[in-house]
């Protein structure tokens, strides 16, 4: 379930409580926060830099988690979505994953 | 985008202050375990699940330990650029104080500035207790160590992404 599980065999009882919580069906999202001390100008530069993105699309991305709070910037594999995550922190943005809501 | 050499020019006196902000950042890394609860260093490795525990564990035993141990060589980047324009006279009237100085970052540099004064901020914001864009208290010094970093900051971002 996490970056380096590929090779590993889950017991039944995890696999039981893992299938509880996903559904196989539904893709996996890295979600961006808003926060209080991110510029928003650094915001977009992260964006930019770190996904490609044009500067019009980075500052539609930056204003959609400032005006809503939130944000979802990439959807995929869990372990894709995971390790955008960890680059958001070490950014210093405050990123979530989830799968996509039903 | 940024293969260029970013030129930045401060005095003396405040590269000696960004180097004493940037060095007390490097102590508080090294000096507190994650584990001891301090909320800054929390926000710098923030939870990446909201509603799942077990996958929260995970995902903080597999990234946690790198993610500290970068911001600590962004910030040991940061003061070693930092190093020779930092040098300052004892005396509070010496002139050499406010002399200018050029800083020249490579990319890498560059990079490791943005995420260190970034996260930098994130921890002043935790001291002082930000939670809203608006919570400012313009009488707080504090405040004003806040800002400084952000608007090095944004002029940073600014070099960065001017497009020639």
């Amino acid at each position: 379930m996490g970056m380096m599980s590929a090779i590993a065999t889950p017991s039944v009882d995890e696999e039981i409580s893992r299938s509880e919580l996903t559904d196989p069906a539904l893709p996996w999202q890295t979600v961006v926060w808003d926060d209080p001390v991110n510029l928003m100008s650094y915001v977009t530069h992260v964006f930019r830099e770190y996904f490609g993105l044009a500067r019009a699309d980075a500052e539609r991305l930056m204003l959609a988690v400032h005006n809503e709070g939130h944000a979802v910037v990439s959807r995929g594999p869990r372990e894709q979505m995971e390790m955008h995550a960890q680059a958001m922190h070490d950014y210093g943005l405050w990123a979530t994953v989830r799968q996509e809501p039903r | 985008m940024n293969d260029r050499i970013v030129v930045m020019e401060v005095a003396r006196i405040e590269a000696a202050h960004l180097a004493g902000l940037v060095g007390q950042f490097a102590e508080l890394l090294r000096e507190s375990a994650p584990e001891a609860g301090d909320p800054a260093i929390a926000r710098l490795v923030p939870s990446a699940y909201s509603d799942d525990e077990d996958a929260a564990r995970e995902f903080r035993s597999l990234t946690q330990a790198d993610l500290l141990e970068r911001r600590g060589s962004d910030a040991g980047l940061v003061l070693a650029s930092l190093q020779e324009a930092a040098q300052i006279p004892d005396d509070p009237d010496d002139p050499a104080l406010l002399e200018q100085v050029e800083l020249r970052l490579d990319p890498g540099t560059a990079q490791a500035w943005l995420r260190t004064l970034a996260a930098v901020r994130l921890v002043l914001a935790t001291r002082l207790g930000i939670v809203d864009e608006d919570d400012h208290e313009h009488d707080d010094p504090r405040f004003g160590v806040y800002d400084w970093i952000g608007y090095r900051l944004d002029g940073l971002v600014a070099a960065l992404d001017h497009e020639d």
